[in-house]
């Protein structure tokens, strides 16, 4: 108990890592909110420089990037209407109108001190269930493995793009891209084309500063010359008596973002649009009608992304599956120093979960702080125009990855991917399917061969088993379900238990 | 009975068939690897994978048939010089031309000098002059660059 208690504060008495939290969340509020960054670009191009750093200012940084990542993008949501971050886009919704009116400051703060309270509500789950979930997970089989897996990709798939088609498509294309370089059991070559230089595989961060970083660059040369509308902004910390009030949609809310957020491939974006339609759903008489300035509208979705952020360590710690963009880029760099995410990590390293729990609290009273603060100065660097911000993206995505390797090819590998990332874009296919698709389809190839093993090679024993344990005939049942809900049967059965 | 129908953007059926050939030459490639695969040998997975792809591509351009072009697209030449208007901006251009350039430069020409050019001609270029304070910000971020990956993060630069 102790030592845990003494992993939980390591990053809260330590002056370096203290700084490097700090530090990470400051430039996450910033890097989430200009418009045209993005915490995973962030993330992606910062793994490169932390190889050859210790794992746990790696992970302070990380964190703290993540975390003031998240909420950032409220902000412009709020002052400019142009969200940060994918999921600070419901945030606009009330967030800009309630800025017209005037109350832009008061916005800013309660968003702030709810997004602490979804964060700190989401660590407080991590912390309560990852070790259960870890000790669950020692007895799950391969076959389990493959289906989470499945659901996760299914699931990001299914509510991320305009429509399915299109995120099975960037899912199996990422996967397709995971596989390139020599088999593991057998060293065979796959998808290399017959190229030497892909024998050794595409890296995985390549791939993710092409697309989240190049691929940006390119699509935010739509917007060089778009003047936002500034908003005036006065006082900034919330009564407490607005607190108080919205507490019980915050606390509900919060549970919400740690659920979605847990679910392997879903994310902040996803945990604030459920959010919101909970609020609209549930509270009747809101501030202002929903879309013109409603309080409830803006604590929704702010409490929901940042308690996601707590959901989305307990799938990578625990079964090594991360549950968003970001912690695919945070598993890859456990994995790079050496650690083992997934249920081993609570018996082999318990120090990193908690050095991780107690580093998401941290982070989170350092949100609090920045986020009550510095306004002024927040609004001046916000305004940085395109036209410096798109060339200074590109260098940094060649910095970022030349590091890696120190491999020119890499880098043009890097612009090939952002190329391809951009057309992708411009044609509604989203990118974190993509990553997702190229961290968890090595995972998928190796847990299937290994339940197809298990089973001596029996398709029909494999299909079998898929049914014959409680755990996997769940999430089959559940995969069932997902897929079912996006066929036509969906209407046909809705229909059918209306008329009885 | 009117019916409302998505849009359709230009360039996207062309898109969309391109993903098609694309998907055919994963599967193409994915076969190479041991023929027709076993349940459980190295090519069964990328040759699932692929024909997932090839599989949702279809759908993709079947979905074309629910989906209008904006009436404002009067053929399809029409929708290729829309296209190319959208995409093809002379500054998205200029940028692209210059990135390749700068990332040839790289090698030959060092990363800092290339840095400072492609930066300095990029703000200019993007800034409509102002040459003065794009040479100046390009200098700037030179030296917070040198700071921060070579004195702080320890990186090797190309």
């Amino acid at each position: 108990m102790s030592d845990t208690f003494s992993y939980f504060l390591m990053a809260w008495v330590d002056p370096q890592l203290l700084l490097l939290t700090a530090l990470g969340t400051l430039a996450g509020i910033y890097v989430g909110a200009i418009p045209g960054l993005s915490v995973t670009m962030a993330a992606s191009i910062l793994i490169s420089f932390t190889f050859s750093w210790d794992i746990n200012n790696a992970l302070a940084l990380m964190v703290g990037i993540y975390v003031g990542g998240v909420y950032g993008g409220s902000r412009t949501a709020i002052l400019l209407n142009i969200p940060g971050a994918p999921s600070a886009v419901v945030t606009a919704f009330d967030g800009y109108p309630l800025a017209q009116r005037g109350e832009a400051g008061q916005a800013i703060g309660l968003s702030t001190v709810m997004s602490v309270i979804g964060g700190l509500l989401g660590t407080l789950v991590l912390a309560g269930s990852a070790p259960f979930l870890a000790d669950m997970a020692l007895e799950f089989a391969p076959r389990d493995y493959f289906l989470i897996a499945v659901l996760g990709l299914l699931l990001v798939s299914t509510l991320s793009g305009k429509s399915l088609a299109r995120g099975i498509f960037s899912v199996a294309l990422g996967s397709s891209i995971g596989l390139v370089g020599m088999d593991m059991v057998t060293a065979q070559p796959r998808l290399t084309m017959g190229s030497m230089e892909l024998l050794g595989g595409i890296h995985y961060v390549v791939v993710m500063i092409g697309l989240f970083g190049v691929a940006e660059a390119f699509y935010q040369l739509h917007n060089l010359t778009k003047v936002p509308v500034k908003q005036k902004v006065d006082k900034i910390i919330p009564p407490l008596s607005m607190v108080l009030k919205y507490l019980p949609l915050s606390i509900r809310t919060s549970i919400i973002g740690v659920i979605v957020g847990a679910l392997p491939g879903t994310g902040g974006d996803i945990a604030s649009l459920f959010a919101y339609d909970h609020a609209k759903r549930t509270v009747k008489n809101p501030s202002s009608p929903f879309g013109e300035g409603a309080y409830e509208g803006l604590v929704a979705p702010e409490t929901a992304n940042n308690a996601a952020v707590g959901g989305a360590y307990v799938p990578m710690l625990t079964l090594g599956m991360p549950g968003d963009a970001v912690t695919a880029v945070i598993l890859g760099a456990l994995v790079i120093h050496g650690l083992n995410p997934g249920p081993m990590l609570m018996i082999e390293t318990p120090h990193i979960f908690w050095f991780t729990v107690g580093n998401l609290a941290l982070a989170n009273i350092f949100l609090l702080i920045f986020g009550l603060t510095g306004i002024k100065v927040f609004s001046k660097v916000v305004e940085v125009p395109k036209a410096l911000l798109i060339p200074l993206i590109l260098v940094l995505c060649v910095v970022g990855t030349y590091s890696i390797n120190s491999n020119m090819t890499e880098v043009y590998w890097m612009l090939g991917f952002g190329i391809l990332g951009y057309w992708l874009k411009v044609f509604g296919f989203q990118m974190g399917p993509v990553i997702l698709g190229v961290i968890l389809g090595p995972l998928l190839d190796e847990t299937y061969r290994q339940a197809m093993s298990s089973v001596g090679d029996n398709g029909s024993q494999f299909l079998l088993a898929l049914v014959a344990n409680p755990l996997s005939l769940v999430l089959t049942a559940v995969i069932a379900l997902v897929l079912l809900g996006q066929t036509p049967a969906k209407a046909w059965l809705k229909s059918r238990f209306k008329r009885h | 009975m009117s019916q409302k129908f998505e849009r359709v953007q230009a360039g996207e059926k062309v898109f969309d068939w391109l993903l098609l050939l694309f998907s055919i030459g994963v599967l193409f490639e994915a076969y190479r690897i041991d023929g027709i695969p076993g349940l459980n040998s190295p090519g069964s997975f990328p040759v699932g994978l692929a024909l997932v792809m090839l599989a949702s591509s279809v759908v993709i351009l079947v979905s074309h048939r629910r989906k209008r072009r904006d009436p404002r697209i009067r053929n399809a030449f029409h929708e290729a010089q829309v296209f190319l208007y959208e995409h093809f901006q002379p500054h998205i251009v200029v940028f692209t031309f210059l990135a390749v350039a700068y990332l040839a430069a790289i090698v030959w020409a060092s990363f800092y000098v290339s840095t400072y050019l492609f930066l300095a001609v990029t703000f200019i270029y993007f800034r409509q002059g102002k040459i003065v304070s794009s040479l100046i910000i390009s200098a700037v971020a030179i030296a917070v660059i040198y700071t921060l990956f070579t004195l702080v993060f320890r990186v090797y630069l190309p």
